[in-house]
C-alpha cells in the first residue's frame, strides 16, 4: 500500500523533472534520431549488397537504433540519483517514512518509462521513414517491453557507477565511453558477417546484440521465440547484477 | 513532618515530569565517522516537550552531526537516544512519522513548484487529497508564499527557498521540529522573519524546536534553553539567562596593541596589574587580548587605563559589556564563537521586492 503509494509519488516527481527539463530529453533523442535519419541515408546502399538481411538498410538500422537510445538514457540515469544525493533531496526523502524501496522503484520505473517514450518517437519517424513492423501491434508491444527491461538492466550499470562516485562526471563519462565501442562492436548497425572475424567474435560476446536481434526479429522477420527468449535470458542475467550492485549500494547509503 | 511531604511530593512530582515531558533523551552519544574524525565525543542532554531548544556552537562543533542522528539519518558509534518517545534504534520509523527536519543546506526540488515541493512533502507522510491541499495553502500563506506557490522553486531567491523548505517540514503536523541553522546566510530582515515564524510555531503551535546556530544573539533571542557545544563536547547549559547569571559580572575586553601582543611578557604583566585592582574578578585570556569579568565595571576602566599606561602596556581597545553567551563560551572554552559576517546576501535576492 504504502510502497505504490510512495513509488507512484516518486515516480511522478521524476517524470516532471524529466518534461520540465526538455534539453535532456532533445540531447538523449537528438543521437539516435541523426542516426535514423542521416545513418539510414549514408548507408542506404548497403541495403543492395549481396547478403544484406532484407536488402533494406533502414529496415535493418532500426532495431538497433532503438536500442542504441535505450541504452544510452539508460546510462543517465545515474547522474539523476547523483543529484539527489548532493543536493539533499534524498536525506530529506529519507527523514520522512517514506518505504525504502520505493525511493529506487520510482527511479528505475521512470527511467523504463523515459525510455518508452523514447522508443515510441523513434519508432514513429522510423514508419514515417518507410520503416515497418511486421510481426503488428503486439510485436510493437513486445519491442516495447523488450527495451525497456533492457533499460532497466542498464540503469543498474549507472546506478550502481552513481552510488559508488558519487560523481555525475564519473557516470557520463564511463557511460559516454562505453556507449561507442559497445553499440558499433553489435549487431545494431552492421550485419555480423559484414565484419571483420575479430568484431565478429566481440559483437557475439556482446549482450546488446542479442537484444537487437530480437528486436531485428519482431521488426522484420517474426516471432522468432528462440531469439526473443535468449535476449530476455541475457538481459536477466545482467539485471540481476547489475539490480543487484544497485541495492547493495543503495542500502549502504540508506543506512 | 512536613518536610519530610514536601520532598515526597516534589520527588513524585519530578518522576512524573521525567517520564512525561522529555522528548529527547541523550545519554552518552558518541558519533565516530567512517575517517575516524570524532565528531561528538560523549554528551547528554534532554529536551523537554515544549522547549525551545538552542544547541550553540561554531564550526564544525558537531551540530549538524547531532541532527543527523538524531533525525535517523546517521548511524550513532554509542549511547542511548530517544525522540518523541521512541527509541532511536528500535523505531526509526515511528519518529520519522512525529520529526520535521529542515536541513542546513536547503534543499528544495528547482524543477517543481513550491506547492509541488510542500504536496510531495505530504505524500511522503501519506497525506494526500483535500485536507493535504488545504494544509499547504494554509502554511504557504504562513510563510508568505502564497503569491509565487505556482513558481518553480528554482526561480526563489535565497530566503524565499528557506521559507519554503520550512513549511515542508511542517507539512505533516511533527511534535518536534529540528532546524539546522535556519537562519545562516539570511539577511537581517529576513532572519527577523524568521524569528517571528518561528516563535510562533513554538508558542501558538506547542512545536517543540531543536535549533542549531552559531549566533549567540539568536539563541539568546529565541531560546528557552541552550546547550553549548564546542569541539563535540557540551561545555554549559541552561537558559540564557542562567548561564549569563553564572559569569556574574560585566565583562570588561581589552585588546593589545600588536607588537604587544605578540611579546607574552605583556600578558604577563598585565595579568598581574589587573589582579591587583581591588574588585576584578575572572581574567581569561582571548585570541587578542584578555577579557575581564567584575561586578562594578564600569568604574574600573579609569583604573585599568591608568595602571597599564604607567607600565608602558598599549592597548589598542577597551570595552565594557554585560554578559553575553559568547562570555559564556569565553569562559567555558577559552575562545571565542568566531561570528563570520552575519550578512551573506543569498543569491538572488535582488528580484524579491519587485515579485511581492
Ligand atoms: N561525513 C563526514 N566524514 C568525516 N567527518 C565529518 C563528516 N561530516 C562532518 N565531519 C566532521 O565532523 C565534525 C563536526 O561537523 P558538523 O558538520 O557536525 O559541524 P557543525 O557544528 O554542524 O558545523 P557548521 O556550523 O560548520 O555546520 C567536523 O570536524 C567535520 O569536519
Ligand atoms: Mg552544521
Amino acid at each position: 500500500m504504502s510502497l505504490m503509494f510512495d513509488t507512484w509519488v516518486l515516480f511522478v516527481r521524476a517524470i516532471k523533472k524529466l518534461i520540465r527539463t526538455p534539453i535532456l530529453l532533445f540531447f538523449s533523442l537528438f543521437q539516435p534520431i541523426i542516426f535514423l535519419v542521416l545513418f539510414t541515408q549514408l548507408f542506404k546502399n548497403f541495403g543492395q549488397l549481396p547478403g544484406f538481411p532484407g536488402g533494406n538498410y533502414l529496415q535493418f538500422a532500426v532495431a538497433g537504433i532503438i536500442l542504441q537510445n535505450g541504452f544510452s538514457s539508460a546510462l543517465q540515469s545515474g547522474t539523476s540519483i547523483v543529484d539527489d544525493l548532493t543536493s539533499g533531496f534524498l536525506q530529506k526523502v529519507l527523514v520522512t517514512p517514506v518505504n525504502r524501496s520505493a525511493i529506487l522503484l520510482g527511479r528505475l520505473l521512470s527511467d523504463a518509462f523515459r525510455v518508452l517514450v523514447q522508443s515510441a518517437i523513434i519508432l514513429v519517424l522510423a514508419f514515417a521513414l518507410g520503416a515497418t513492423v511486421v510481426t503488428g501491434i503486439p510485436g510493437i508491444l513486445l519491442i516495447f517491453l523488450t527495451v525497456a527491461f533492457f533499460g532497466l538492466a542498464w540503469s543498474g550499470i549507472s546506478l550502481t557507477i552513481g552510488l559508488r562516485t558519487k560523481s555525475a562526471e564519473t557516470v557520463f563519462g564511463i557511460g559516454g565511453t562505453l556507449t561507442f565501442p559497445l553499440l558499433f562492436m553489435s549487431s545494431a548497425l552492421v550485419p555480423v558477417g559484414f565484419m571483420p572475424g575479430w568484431i565478429q567474435t566481440v559483437s557475439k560476446l556482446n549482450p546488446i546484440s542479442y537484444t537487437v536481434d530480437a528486436v531485428r526479429v519482431l521488426t522484420s522477420t517474426g516471432f522468432d521465440w528462440g531469439t526473443i527468449l535468449s535476449a530476455y535470458a541475457v538481459i536477466g542475467g545482467i539485471a540481476i547484477v547489475t539490480l543487484g550492485a544497485t541495492l547493495y549500494l543503495f542500502r549502504k547509503v540508506v543506512s | 513532618m512536613y518536610i519530610v511531604s514536601d520532598i515526597l511530593i516534589r520527588t513524585a512530582f519530578e518522576g512524573l515530569r521525567d517520564s512525561m515531558s522529555e522528548i529527547i533523551t541523550v545519554k552518552d552519544l558518541v558519533e565516530v565517522y567512517s575517517d575516524g574524525t570524532k565528531a561528538i565525543q560523549r554528551i547528554s542532554f534532554d529536551v523537554d516537550e515544549g522547549q525551545f531548544f538552542g544547541f550553540l556552537g561554531p564550526n564544525g562543533a558537531g551540530k549538524s552531526t547531532t541532527i543527523k542522528v538524531l533525525t535517523t539519518l546517521l548511524r550513532k558509534t554509542s549511547g542511548a537516544v530517544t525522540v518523541a518517545g521512541y527509541d532511536l534504534d528500535k523505531d526509526p520509523k515511528e519518529i520519522r512519522k512525529l520529526i520535521g527536519v529542515q536541513s542546513q543546506e536547503t534543499v528544495v526540488d528547482g524543477d517543481l513548484t513550491g506547492k509541488e515541493n510542500m504536496i510531495l512533502q505530504g505524500n511522503l507522510h501519506q497525506m494526500r487529497g483535500r485536507s493535504l491541499e488545504e494544509r499547504v495553502d494554509e502554511l504557504l500563506k504562513l510563510v508568505e508564499l502564497s503569491d509565487v506557490a505556482k513558481k518553480r522553486a528554482a526561480f526563489y531567491s535565497g530566503g524565499m527557498k528557506k521559507r519554503l523548505d520550512l513549511a515542508s517540514a511542517l507539512v505533516h503536523r511533527p511534535k518536534l521540529l529540528f532546524l539546522d541553522e535556519p537562519t545562516t546566510g539570511l539577511d537581517p530582515q529576513s532572519r527577523a522573519t524568521m524569528w517571528t515564524y518561528l516563535g510562533k510555531l513554538n508558542k501558538d503551535e506547542g512545536i517543540t524546536i531543536f535549533l542549531t546556530t552559531q549566533y549567540m544573539e539568536e539563541a539568546d533571542k529565541l531560546c528557552r534553553q541552550v546547550s553549548i557545544i564546542d569541539r563535540g563536547q557540551i561545555v554549559a547549559s541552561g537558559s540564557p539567562s542562567e548561564l549569563k547569571q553564572e559569569i556574574g559580572a560585566d565583562a570588561i575586553t581589552l585588546s593589545f596593541a600588536e607588537d604587544d601582543e605578540r611579546n607574552g611578557g605583556a600578558k604577563a604583566k598585565a595579568r598581574e596589574l589587573l589582579a591587583a585592582i581591588p574588585g576584578v574578578g575572572n581574567i581569561v585570556d582571548s585570541d587578542s587580548g584578555m577579557t575581564v569579568y567584575a561586578k562594578d565595571a564600569s568604574s574600573m576602566i579609569v583604573d585599568i587605563v591608568r595602571a597599564f599606561d604607567a607600565n608602558q602596556l598599549h592597548l589598542s581597545s577597551i570595552n565594557l559589556s554585560r554578559p553575553s553567551l559568547d562570555d559564556v563560551f569565553l569562559k567555558h572554552t577559552g575562545h571565542r564563537i568566531r561570528t563570520e559576517e552575519l550578512v551573506k546576501p543569498p543569491s538572488g535576492m535582488r528580484f524579491r521586492r519587485g515579485r511581492r
